[in-house]
């Protein structure tokens, strides 16, 4: 028995590693022949000229990400704060399976709905193609807010009851105590909540590539196309070959490592709210 | 506030309900192109003049940067047949086959399978067979009568290619053996690499070498003889035909440019499509007649 949880855990470990590995030997040959220098810092993308800049790539996923929370984070945090604090139960009882499903839903779903519903709209709206960083954006922001919801409401609903029955005794109202006491103290939980969200959002492929543009060039304003990482390698890799397809691979890695950082920034956060 | 808020959603209401009865001309044109690397993206900016030499001499893709980059034939003919504004780019086999977007016609020709085989539409392509003068070998001509039998260009028609022989004859296998180097353009490639397992599936004894190097390669390795039979996504040249080259089609790449249906615009030049795609021209009114 001990056996089997052991190779369980093992496969677990072994599936980082190999992947991590495929990335590294596979991508880090094409930094041996193009400067990682000017991969990171390139504006432009012709890879059939031999010329690999994905820093347009690079401002692109951070610029839909960083749009995607802005409006996704309050959204998400809110129903947290609803869901635990003031829905009666017949609601939270509807809430929170469909929110609960609102994770389940395949990204390309999502994808198709941006570019059937929110890629005209956006059209009508604005004008122009309706392929944008707001689209992505915004449709983004409804895929990051399951994991803000759940993470929050977990991190709200583990604040002691004691916090919010000491702010009522003090003469405060439900909703003074709610946001002055106990929203505060599960700080770090909703700020946990929120960096998963980006690292789902940053993560992020199908749906984006269907709804952005796509555009190899730096992002303009909100209305404009962008490219982001992960789009960078599913848009070209059914055709690339050799050196095109080496860059693709390296992009993989520049992603695996902002990813990375974004884990460790998490587990930075959470480590401090144990200090507490 | 409220009936603020009513208001606008019924102005916006009766925009789009307008919107959609009369198309603006002012609009702008919603470019839609593949991405880098697709063999239909590189035929096309080449054929329509999207792709020049650059200061160095190298051949550059200038297509528009703020085009719809999509990955895939079908996504593109969902893009533009869900946008009015929109213009994009498919193989012609599957722009035919699809009722949902209407096919430009390039400086006053039809795309059909028709005008692609007499050579009056212009963003076509032929798919070349090289070899030096008439064919020796026996291994490749056997090959060469597969490619134009009739189970051959089944298999050139479902790479999405028009046909070049529309009666072909059955082809019965030979039973021959050995290895046969097919090479040349990375475009030709990918349709030889199926016709090559086909034709290894009714000659067991046969191994195809497939190695994509490109077109001018193709027939230089053929004229040399480093290649059985060479590939050539284009016509031969002056030069080549006078060092011995043969060139046979088995099939051609066609392009049709494709819009909606409720967009009044039929009717481009070459040039004109060659501006939209470079971003020289972005609205319809520009090119409407």
């Amino acid at each position: 028995m001990r056996g089997l949880f052991l190779a369980s855990a093992c496969v677990c470990v072994l599936a980082v590693f190999f992947i991590s590995a495929f990335l590294f030997v596979n991508g880090l040959p094409f930094f041996a022949k193009y400067s990682a220098l000017d991969f990171i810092t390139g504006t432009e993308w012709a890879p059939l000229r031999d010329v690999f800049g994905i820093l347009p790539m690079i401002v692109g996923s951070f610029y839909v990400t960083f749009i995607a929370l802005l409006i996704g984070a309050p959204i998400g945090v809110f129903t947290a704060i609803l869901l635990a604090c003031f829905a009666p139960k017949p609601v939270v009882k509807v809430m929170k399976p469909a929110v609960a499903l609102l994770a389940g839903i395949p990204s390309v779903v999502y994808g198709f709905f941006g570019l059937m519903v929110l890629v005209p709209l956006s059209r009508t709206l604005f004008g122009g193609t309706g392929k944008s960083v707001l689209v992505a954006s915004v449709l983004l922001s409804i895929m990051v807010l399951p994991t803000i919801i759940q993470t929050s409401e977990a991190a709200i609903r583990a604040v002691p009851q004691s916090y919010y029955e000491g702010s009522l005794a003090l003469g405060a109202t439900h909703e003074s105590s709610v946001f002055r006491a106990v929203v505060p103290a599960a700080r770090s939980g909703i700020i946990s909540g929120i960096v998963l969200g980006l690292g789902r959002a940053i993560g992020e492929t199908m749906a984006i590539i269907m709804v952005a543009g796509n555009n190899p060039r730096m992002p303009g304003n909100i209305l404009s196309g962008v490219r982001t990482l992960t789009v960078n390698v599913l848009m070209e890799m059914g055709y690339a070959a050799d050196v095109h397809l080496e860059s693709l691979i390296a992009t993989g890695v520049v992603l695996f490592v902002i990813v990375m950082a974004i884990n460790f920034l998490f587990s930075f956060i959470t480590r401090k709210r144990i200090a507490q | 506030m409220m009936k603020k808020l009513l208001a606008l959603i019924l102005a916006l209401t009766a925009l789009s309900a307008f919107a959609l009865a009369e198309f603006d001309l002012s609009q702008t044109i919603a470019v839609v192109s593949r991405e880098e690397g697709s063999g239909t993206r590189g035929a096309f900016i080449e054929l329509t003049g999207v792709q020049k030499k650059n200061d160095e001499g190298k051949d550059q893709d200038y297509t528009y940067a703020e085009a719809d980059f999509v990955n895939g034939t079908s996504l593109v003919i969902t893009t533009v047949s869900t946008n009015p504004a929109a213009i994009g780019y498919a193989s012609l086999s599957s722009v035919l086959l699809n009722d949902t977007v209407k096919s430009i016609r390039i400086d006053g020709v039809e795309p059909t399978t028709e005008n692609i085989l007499n050579k009056t539409y212009p963003i076509a392509r032929p798919f070349n067979l090289v070899s030096k003068g008439e064919l020796t070998n026996p291994l490749a001509v056997d090959f060469m009568n597969f490619v134009m039998s009739k189970q051959g260009q089944e298999v050139v028609a479902e790479d999405g290619l028009v046909p070049v022989n529309q009666e072909a004859a059955e082809y019965t296998a030979a039973n021959l053996s050995g290895l046969l180097v097919v090479g040349g353009s990375t475009s030709v490639a990918p349709v030889m690499e199926l016709l090559a397992e086909a034709y290894t599936e009714l000659n067991p004894e046969v191994e195809v070498d497939v190695q994509s190097t490109g077109s001018s390669a193709g027939v230089t390795g053929a004229l040399d003889e480093t290649y059985m039979i060479g590939m050539a996504s284009r016509e031969l040249k002056d030069s080549e035909i006078e060092n011995g080259a043969l060139a046979v089609a088995i099939g051609i790449d066609g392009i049709a440019v494709i819009n909606a249906l409720d967009n009044p615009v039929s009717d481009l030049t070459l040039e004109q499509v060659r501006q939209i795609y470079t971003g020289e021209v972005t609205t319809w009114d520009a090119v409407a007649k």
